[in-house]
């Protein structure tokens, strides 16, 4: 009896090891709810290489700050309540100070002339609380004149290593810029920094122009003009402002177009006999194939990334929905079900979401689903929002928004796609149809 | 008869007295509650189901806006048709396609009830929606007053009075930044402003008619086929017994196993360990730890990326910095995961930096702590 006792006991001490064992590895948590708010960070005035760049460094930190906090991601410590200083590029940081304003990131950098155009930025990230540099760090160098470009592609690298995704601060949107009171307003094309700087005019406003689309590169515009009295579609070179119409058939009206992702084709709207289908051109050939072939209305294209897919408005169904087909034509399939009416779908550069305008309950919105129509999400509300547009990074889409009345003017409005930060971009004057091009290299 | 056995015969009888007349098995009458009852006929009960069986069509009627005098909301056109607004001196043929079928979608107009008429709403209060906020928390919080120091905590100002008996350290109100349970975008906003106040008073309903007796009266449930009676279940084999073993070799093998086991559990028992963490202590570490779990600037890959963040802790509640490291990651590619594990990282140091409250006596409970960090309800949905 005994022996089976000690028998007994040995067993189930050796089994109950494992577990004594186990009880003494690290104690194991799960966290599954945080906080979503702006990540505060700190960018004190760059450091200045000579007394000439004192106010180039002032101005440089000041647009990368309004970058990074315009995003509505980060937001900026006031330079006030900076207790550290950074008087050298190269001294290493105390940490401490900038932990104790709660700082979690820091920018720091240095400017320089070289001659009398070019200037040289050199640019630090440090992540405070981890006490270490966030990457190596980075120069830029240019034109004088060029410096807020040069201050958007500081911010954008700071938004590349702390969020993991590219920026879009050096970038541009090309745009139909209003004035003129609303039955009498002149339209013309214009572009612009993605944050209203440096605006631009590439036509005058001798005839009406709608729906400026950037190429993938940047390099190129197509917009619709009724120059010629009716419809047609024009492709604008950025750099000369040189422009060409494109060919179409005789006796039709074309409009709506949107470069493919290589550029070398274009998808459009053509109406003729009444009926309006989708149409595909080769740019070069100036050669049509038709894509749709129905008695409803074919209408705002958009390609996939990929250029395998097309994206659009149609009313077969009775009211304008969504389809989406392939690049060359075929059956469609219906990817909108919700309550009201669809349009100018846009597809993001991610490949993952479509922007559209949906009109219901009296209202506008902008809103944005998944490529087969599921989780739809409407991120605004108005009396008339349309038009919407991604940025680069497809982490946030510009749109038109128009106010009531006869003296009601269209701006052009941006919003994250958690439907947060929505704001208006500063134009001078009325401003619609924004289209945003690629970053700059 | 004795004398005890009558002064025994007498307590019982007393005592058995006393407990059936004196109360002691008579228990207080239960409380009564008292509910309103009204009698409704069959014809009435009737009615009644018929109501509740009819669809809720007002509640789910998108209703638009009415439009303001002389004006006239914009309809949505396809693009072509955006000329036509400012009437271009060649006045070209619109591009607009022909005329838009009307939609077969769209929710008929709400018809205006008549004066007798009321409108069914629903006696639930709705779901109270959040506002907008710049920043979403587990737990909502209002906005603070303007002079207010954000801080975890609410405390009332202190000011020095110069009359009272014990000098008060003066300090300043404080309370918690202001917080949203989830993401409110304008449209949602809109949509709460649009609940928020009806366009007009409802009518009191008026009473329906009496309905007309059922023609038909519904007929009795069939009674339910009495259930089959489960199979009797085999009766288990009992196990074979083992076969004797040479027990003395066994024993042997056993308490040098037990020997090297206690040797090792004493030398791991060196330190005094205390007890285990008690759910609470736990919770207590993990709410401080996703207080400053900030993923508001993470990629949409990396809010998809759950990483397991080791660190060990110093004895006063502090995390060690150096030793905070990547376990594990899934979800995500590794630039998503050095994302999220940056994310948590600045979280534990952050609030770590004035030590978490964990019990002293357990230290070597907490002493290494492994966290996950999940964010599969933080994603942007």
């Amino acid at each position: 009896m005994m022996r089976t006792m000690i028998s007994l006991l040995a067993v189930l001490t050796l089994w109950a090891l494992p577990a004594i064992a186990q009880d003494r590895g690290p104690l194991r948590i799960e966290i599954t709810e945080g906080v979503i708010e702006p990540l505060p960070y700190a960018v004190p005035d760059f450091v200045a290489d000579g007394s000439e760049a004192q106010d180039m460094a002032r101005d440089l930190s000041r647009v990368i700050a309004a970058d990074l906090s315009g995003t509505g991601l980060f937001r900026e410590i006031s330079q006030d309540a900076h207790i550290g200083r950074v008087t050298s590029f190269e001294s290493p940081v105390e940490y401490a100070d900038w932990r104790a304003v709660n700082a979690e990131a820091l920018i720091t950098g240095k400017v320089r002339f070289e001659g009398s155009d070019r200037m040289v930025v050199q640019f630090r990230i440090h992540d405070v609380f981890a006490g270490d540099e966030l990457g190596d760090g980075l120069q830029f160098s240019g034109t004088r004149d060029g410096w807020r470009r040069i201050a958007h592609k500081v911010a954008d690298e700071v938004y590349s290593r702390i969020t993991g995704e590219d920026g879009y601060f050096d970038s541009r949107v090309v745009f139909v810029s209003e004035s003129g009171p609303k039955d009498q307003r002149a339209k013309r094309l214009a572009i612009m920094d993605y944050d209203g700087e440096n605006v631009q005019y590439l036509t005058d406003s001798s005839s009406i122009v709608l729906a400026p689309r950037f190429s993938a590169t940047g390099d190129r515009v197509l917009y619709t003009s009724y120059e010629s009295g009716s419809p047609r579609i024009y492709v604008l070179d950025v750099a000369n402002v040189g422009r060409r119409v494109l060919p179409t058939l005789e006796g039709s009206m074309s409009f709506a177009p949107r470069f493919a992702p290589d550029g070398r084709a274009v998808v459009y709207s053509l109406t003729q006999g009444g009926n309006t289908d989708l149409y595909r051109m080769n740019i070069d050939s100036g050669d049509s194939t038709r894509l749709t072939s129905a008695p409803s209305i074919e209408t705002a294209p958009s390609y996939s990334p990929d250029g395998n897919r097309i994206v659009f408005e149609s009313d077969r169904s009775g009211t304008p929905q969504l389809y989406i087909m392939r690049a060359d034509g075929g059956e469609a399939e219906r990817i909108s079900f919700g309550q009201g009416r669809y349009g100018t779908p846009v597809w993001s550069p991610r490949g993952d979401l479509i922007a559209f305008t949906k009109q219901s309950g009296g209202r506008f919105h902008i809103g944005v689903m998944r490529t087969d129509g599921s989780e739809e999400r409407l991120l605004t509300a108005s009396f008339l929002d349309e038009g919407p547009t991604w940025a680069p990074n497809g982490r946030v889409i510009m749109f038109t928004r128009e106010t009531r009345g006869a003296e009601g003017q269209s701006r052009v409005y941006s919003v994250d796609i958690s439907g947060r930060n929505l704001k208006q971009v500063d134009t001078p004057g009325g401003a619609s149809d924004p289209s945003w091009g690629p970053l700059q290299r | 008869m004795n004398t005890g056995q009558i002064i025994s015969g007498t307590g019982h009888l007393a005592l058995i007295g006393w407990a059936l007349f004196g109360g002691s098995f008579q228990s207080a009458p239960p409380p009564f509650e008292v509910v309103q009852a009204t009698t409704v006929s069959e014809s009435e009960f009737a009615a009644i189901m018929d109501r509740a069986e009819t669809p809720d069509a007002v509640a789910n009627v998108d209703t638009p806006d009415p439009p303001e005098e002389g004006e006239t909301a914009p309809q949505e056109t396809p693009e072509a048709e955006q000329p036509a607004e400012s009437d271009p001196a060649p006045a070209p043929e619109d591009p607009a396609p022909p005329e838009q079928p009307e939609a077969e979608e769209m929710a008929p107009d709400q018809p205006a009830p008549p004066e007798d008429t009321a409108l069914m709403v629903p006696e639930v209060a709705p779901r109270p929606q959040q506002r907008p906020a710049p920043r979403v928390a587990p737990e909502s919080a209002p906005e603070p007053e303007p002079d207010t120091r954000v801080d975890d905590e609410t405390q009332p100002e202190v000011t020095p009075d110069e009359g009272a008996d014990t000098a008060e350290e003066p300090s300043e109100a404080t309370a918690p930044e202001e917080a949203a349970r989830e993401i409110v975008t304008e449209a949602e906003e809109s949509d709460e402003a649009q609940q928020a106040a009806p366009p007009a008073a409802v009518r009191p309903r008026q009473r329906p008619d009496r309905p007309d007796p059922p023609s038909e009266v519904a007929q009795a449930p069939s009674d339910p086929e009495p259930e089959q009676d489960p199979e009797p279940q085999s009766e288990p084999e009992p196990e074979p017994e083992p076969e004797p073993r040479q027990q003395s070799s066994d024993r042997a093998a056993i308490d040098d196993a037990l020997a090297a086991a206690l040797g090792e559990a004493q030398q791991d028992t060196e330190r005094p360990s205390g007890p285990p963490l008690t759910g609470g202590e736990r919770d207590a570490l993990r709410v401080a730890v996703q207080r400053c779990w900030n993923v508001g600037s993470l990629s949409t890959e990396a809010l998809r990326t759950t990483v397991v963040v080791a660190v060990s802790m110093t004895e006063n509640g502090r995390p060690e910095i150096d030793t905070i490291r990547l376990v594990g990651s899934s979800g995500g590619g590794d630039a998503a995961a050095k994302q999220a594990f940056d994310a948590a990282r600045r979280a534990i140091i952050r609030c770590g930096n004035d030590g978490f409250d964990l019990p002293a006596e357990k230290y070597d409970q907490w002493r290494d702590i492994e966290m996950t960090f999940n964010p599969e309800s933080m994603r942007i949905r």
